[in-house]
């Protein structure tokens, strides 16, 4: 081509405009609509699924989309409202069978439209946010089928009808139920919720209502609480097999409030079933049932657990106040050990191991236990009687677990220093008198007792052992150094520090000439291997053995105390003896000797002396002989001491004086060592924090702090603020 | 063995394909094809052993069955893109197509894949990539939609107000923050439909139960259907907004604290794991860099950072961008040496620890230089600089890729995400898409 001729182009108007068929869209519609009444009509099989879709596509390409949506929403709405005459005309039953039937038929008839329509929908639709095929089939369902006015109330009320017969014992078509309510949930959560679980909702909750006021007429608890649960349960199974999970939670929420949280106090204090009878009677089944209904309701666990505690601490109060039951320390222990388990395994058995239970139960008993003063006394000698002889053939673990029983009655004193007081005592009784039945499990409560209080608590109890220990080597050494010692009389003893064990008036006695000589041997020897010593003897807390013959020549050991030692040492050279005479041999106090005189003389089977005249008592003027008649069946005859094992009265307020005396110390110091850390601090919050500190052993008295304060302030720790007099200043 | 029985036999547009039910079965529900099957996924066949006929393109027809078959896109050079485009959308195999077309995204492996021209006038401002592979480019105060096929869609405006920042919300919609124009309602931020251009709704700001015309910042997403945007009220109500993206309503405001910089934000990032939002406002906006947490169900900054007492260095490093990574909980920052920094999210007032990297840079700046910008993918992390784009891998972010085009220019936006990078180069006009290639056949 030339650039030298240069053309003019002229720039014409379009003329030809294409034509195409103007019934087109028309046209095309008709078809895709006779094909959707064909659908309708299961008459699908002589369609052409390729020409369809061809069709609708050819529609949205042609910008015909709009057209194609809006005569989808007209036939099918004409369609629906045929349908849903149909199911308006289905009688009694049939209706829901019919409403089924033409919701899988529709679903169906979606399906095949929604592919043939696949275009528009994945084109069309999104552009113009319009509501995609299938969705719309449902929204045309739910405002044509389910919301039309002649089948809405009439579904309602089919299914809650359903529902109530099953309820009351009838059997339903489930299958049935499940496809309806499917449907229902299909719609949306909305349609579910209007539509069916609301009103079923309240409905259940009238039910429910009527139902347990009728059952709580006429049923004890037990059995109400029967009814309620298969009630639960019943209407859980209903959920999974036709509801929507969601309504679970809901429709136990009715059930629960109308039948358990509506009647629980009711059902608690119920007369001879409630819930103080099940715990008196361990019914442990009806027990869970209530704690498992009543976990499910707003309040109901602190129901139970408040009128639970109220009974403990009821029963608990009569166990540990009740006279009677004071007699025998160590029945008391083991009532309040079995009170224990008791309701240990109501709590782990029906209660679920429930921590708030558990609580309850500890504070209770904390409650019960400390409000009988004796009670710390009673776990000493509780234990004192296991660790004698109660343990004999009872294996380690028996052992480790009563003793861990005990431990946990410790736990709720708040004496514990009183207990202290009381069990070293009697350990230091067990410990010397030989008693003891077994050294583990002596160890193993010390262990115990100073993994609970700390080694301070604990210190003076070790310290007997240790001496126990050390005496053993001691003696061995002694005998060592003197072998011609071992023809004669042997001597056993014991060197225990003065301070770890309990402090007893010292009360020397006459010993026999053969026994003096040996202990002043015997104190040469440990003075000499021990400088700066002081040795006192005890001579109230020793045992003998003594090879005695009767009259008839009848030989027997006869295993005795020190005291009743030097009496009968006193007949190798008499054969009578007054009442004066062996006081004033061998010294002993008169209260003491007269109790040995009796255990020797007056107690049948073991009375080695007789006395004249016979009586029950030892009075001033009685005369002691030899009882050459004395009969044993055994070789060996051990001759207790006539002891109030108990303590009497006087000794226990000494006891007690003893332990007040020992808290002052305690308390100074917890209060200088609060007031050092301070400085400065008013009254109240030093009493708080004393009784803090100290709680672990023992509750302290306001008006001892209070003394104890005075008296400080007296030795200048503290002093008064000189313008606040309620507050303290530490001096240094 | 006898003879198989899930064969079928198409004809199309006059040719004979035969394949099988399995084949077809890779179409999916949603496709010409799904319709053929039952509910139990047996071919439907009225009339047996006839062959199904359909009015279409054989040739297209053939790749798309070889694609049913293998996964793989094989185009022919005598067939037009367009015209298989055409054709998936049809059989409803575009999402096939696509997401054959082009690799999972790494930063590591990516290649040049076309470069677009636009029409606009003056620099570009923002380019971001929908979710689906297309992308929006806005440029002054028009906005140029394009798909994955890179068809441009009719372009959007906001009253034709300067456009300050873009977003998708999902692969129909795109929001558009604009500037105001003074004395009228104009401007502010806009919901779009990104396939028709159509506006589907304006979002207000209400300060005292009034409706207040504003301009709006940068633009953020949350999962939970939220929009965040920067704010800017001519009565001083600055601050950040929050819309619900479905009904278009506001529902929160974040006013901004005196002495603190939140309405003239930079950038705003949604940190979903800790349920906050970062708000970067950062030099030349400010005179100083502000970078915050707020946490809006207790309307509360819980995290905060500025360079105000900061001493000024020799070499003046100020932070041009930021971003949060929430795995390694510190802020990524870069000035405008391509220095990458990090600050602790885990305690406030930190300072900001430069790495060491060598400036690879330094001596070459170009005359019309843009700002650095930074761009986090599954870990690996894109800062912008110039005319190429460095990829960072690893917890220490170690530089392992460059990318690079000849000429077009600085980059001045990037964005990564339906598995495409988009970049936006300032002086013609033009942005590039880089893509991983399928993965290789064995």
């Amino acid at each position: 081509m030339s650039n030298q001729k240069k053309r003019n182009f002229q720039i014409e108007a379009f003329k030809h405009r294409v034509v195409v068929d103007p019934k087109y869209a028309d046209k095309t519609w008709k078809i895709l609509e006779h094909a959707i009444d064909e659908i309708y009509n299961h008459n699908a099989s002589g369609l052409s699924f390729e020409e369809l879709y061809r069709n609708a596509y050819n529609m949205v390409l042609h910008k015909f989309g709009e057209r194609l949506y809006t005569g989808l929403v007209t036939t099918m709405t004409a369609h629906l409202k045929e349908i849903s005459n149909s199911i308006e005309a289905a009688q009694g039953d049939m209706f829901l069978e019919e409403l089924n039937r033409k919701w899988n038929d529709h679903n169906k008839a979606l399906q095949m439209i929604r592919d043939i329509l696949m275009y528009m929908d994945r084109t069309y639709i999104p552009s113009n946010q319009k509501t995609p095929v299938h969705e719309l089939g449902l929204n045309l369902w739910r405002d044509n089928i389910i919301h039309f006015i002649k089948i809405q109330m009439r579904l309602l009320n089919t299914l809650l009808e359903l529902v109530k017969k099953e309820r009351t014992g009838e059997v339903i078509n489930r299958g049935l139920m499940r496809n309806i309510i499917k449907m229902l949930m299909d719609l949306g959560s909305s349609v579910y919720q209007e539509d069916f679980e609301k009103p079923f909702l309240e409905v259940s909750a009238e039910f429910y209502r009527g139902e347990s006021q009728k059952f709580i007429e006429c049923c004890d608890c037990g059995e109400y609480l029967k009814k309620a649960e298969r009630r639960l349960n019943e209407e859980i199974e209903r959920v999974t097999h036709y509801l929507d999970a969601k309504s679970e939670a809901k429709i136990t929420n009715v059930v629960e409030k109308e039948m358990i949280a509506n009647h629980m106090l009711r059902l608690v204090h119920m007369e001879n079933s409630g819930l103080v009878n099940m715990l008196l009677d361990d019914k442990y089944e009806d027990l869970g049932r209530m704690y498992n209904l009543f976990r499910r309701v707003p309040n109901g666990l602190s129901t139970i657990r408040d009128v639970m505690t109220s009974h403990l601490r009821e029963t608990g109060k009569q166990l540990v106040t009740d006279p009677e039951r004071l007699k025998d320390p160590v029945e008391f222990v083991q009532r309040l050990l079995d009170e224990k388990d008791k309701d240990d395994s109501i709590i782990s058995l029906a209660f679920n191991n429930d921590k708030t239970f558990q609580n309850a139960l500890n504070s209770s008993f904390e409650y019960f236990i400390n409000l009988n003063a004796r009670s710390p006394e009673f776990i000493s000698l509780f234990v004192d009687d296991k660790l004698r002889k109660g343990l004999k053939d009872v294996s380690e673990e028996d052992v480790e677990i009563i003793l861990d029983k005990v431990m946990m009655l410790f736990r709720y004193l708040q004496e514990k220093d009183v207990f202290e007081k009381y069990y070293k005592q009697h350990l230091a009784k067990r410990l010397l008198s030989g008693k003891t039945v077994s050294d583990d499990a002596e160890r193993s409560l010390i262990v115990k007792l100073k993994t609970e209080c700390g080694y301070q608590f604990t210190s003076k109890l070790e310290g007997m052992f240790t001496d126990m220990r050390t005496s053993q080597d001691t003696m061995q050494g002694f005998y060592a150094k003197y072998p011609e010692l071992v023809d004669g009389p042997t001597l056993v003893v014991q060197v225990l520090t003065t301070g770890s064990w309990p402090t007893q008036p010292s009360a020397t006695c006459n010993l026999p000439a053969e026994m003096s000589a040996l202990c002043e041997k015997f104190r040469s020897y440990y003075l000499g291997t021990h400088t700066g010593r002081r040795l006192s003897w005890q001579t109230n807390m020793g045992t003998a053995d003594i090879k005695a013959t009767f009259g008839k020549g009848q030989k027997h050991e006869l295993n005795v105390s020190t005291y009743q030692m030097c009496v009968l040492m006193l007949f190798n050279n008499a054969d009578r003896l007054s009442y004066k005479e062996i006081e004033q041999a061998t010294e002993i106090p008169a209260s003491d000797l007269k109790r040995c005189l009796q255990s020797m003389a007056c107690v049948k089977g073991k009375n080695v002396l007789r006395k004249e005249p016979m009586s029950k008592d030892i009075g001033e003027d009685d005369a002691f002989f030899v009882n050459d008649k004395f009969t044993s069946k055994f070789y060996k005859v051990k001759i207790g001491t006539v002891v109030a094992q108990k303590e009497s009265e006087p000794e226990k307020q000494e006891t007690r004086q003893r332990v007040e005396e020992d808290r002052k110390p305690q308390i100074e110091a917890a209060i200088v060592r609060i007031m050092k850390s301070r400085r400065v601090l008013d009254h109240n919050n030093i009493i708080t924090e004393v009784t803090k500190q100290l709680q672990s052993r023992f509750l302290a008295n306001p008006t001892e702090i209070k003394k104890r304060i005075e008296s400080l302030i007296e030795r200048d720790f503290l002093e008064r603020d000189a313008n606040d007099r309620k507050l303290y200043r530490y001096l240094a | 063995m006898g003879i198989q029985k899930d064969r079928i036999k198409f004809n199309v547009g006059g040719r004979i394909f035969e394949t099988t039910a399995t084949t077809l079965g890779n179409a999916g529900r949603d496709s010409f094809f799904g319709a053929l099957f039952d509910d139990n996924w047996n071919l439907l066949r009225a009339n047996n052993n006839q062959e199904f006929f359909i009015d279409r393109n054989p040739d297209c027809f053939a790749i798309l069955l070889d694609l049913l078959r293998t996964s793989d896109l094989h185009i022919p050079s005598n067939v037009p893109e367009r015209l298989l485009y055409r054709e998936a959308a049809f059989y409803g195999l575009s999402d096939h197509v696509r997401s054959a077309k082009w690799g999972p995204f790494d930063g590591n492996r990516l290649s040049l894949c076309r470069s677009v021209t636009g029409r606009a006038p003056g620099d570009g401002t923002a380019i971001r990539a929908g979710p689906d592979g297309g992308c929006a480019v806005a440029h002054g105060s028009m906005v140029h939609v394009f798909d994955w096929m890179l068809e441009e869609h009719p372009p959007i405006n906001l009253d034709y107000q300067r456009v300050n920042d873009i977003g998708w919300v999902n692969t129909d919609g795109i929001v558009i923050s604009a500037c105001e124009r003074l004395g009228t309602a104009d401007g502010g931020m806009g919901l779009f439909t990104s396939s028709t251009g159509e506006l589907r709704y304006k979002f207000n700001v209400v300060h005292d139960n009034q409706v207040k015309s504003y301009a709006a910042g940068a633009l953020s997403f949350s999962p939970d259907y939220k929009i965040f945007s920067s704010c800017k009220g001519r009565s001083n109500e600055y601050g950040v907004g929050v819309w619900d993206q479905v009904t278009g309503k506001q529902i929160d405001f974040f006013y901004e604290s005196p002495g603190w910089s939140l309405g003239d934000a930079d950038k705003l990032q949604w940190l979903d794991r800790r349920n906050c939002l970062l708000v970067a406002t950062l030099f030349p906006r400010k005179d100083n860099c502000y970078i915050s947490m707020l946490d809006f169900r207790e309307k509360r900054m819980v995290w905060s950072w500025s360079d105000i007492e900061a001493p000024v260095t020799v070499d003046e490093k100020r932070v041009r961008d930021a971003i949060a990574m929430e795995e390694s909980n510190s802020i990524c920052v870069v000035n405008e040496y391509e220095d990458l920094g990090f600050i602790d999210l885990r305690m406030s007032g930190g300072s900001v620890r430069w790495s060491s990297r060598s400036r690879l840079n330094k001596g070459k700046m170009p005359d019309e230089s843009c700002y650095p910008k930074l761009a986090l993918h599954e870990g690996q992390l894109f800062s912008s600089m110039n005319d190429c784009i460095s990829v960072f891998c690893g917890p220490d972010c170690v530089l392992t890729s460059r990318l690079r085009r000849s000429h077009g220019g600085s980059i001045c936006d990037f964005s990564i995400g339906g598995d495409r990078l988009f970049a936006l180069l300032s002086e013609e006009n033009v942005f590039d898409i880089w893509e991983t290639p399928p993965p290789p056949i064995i």
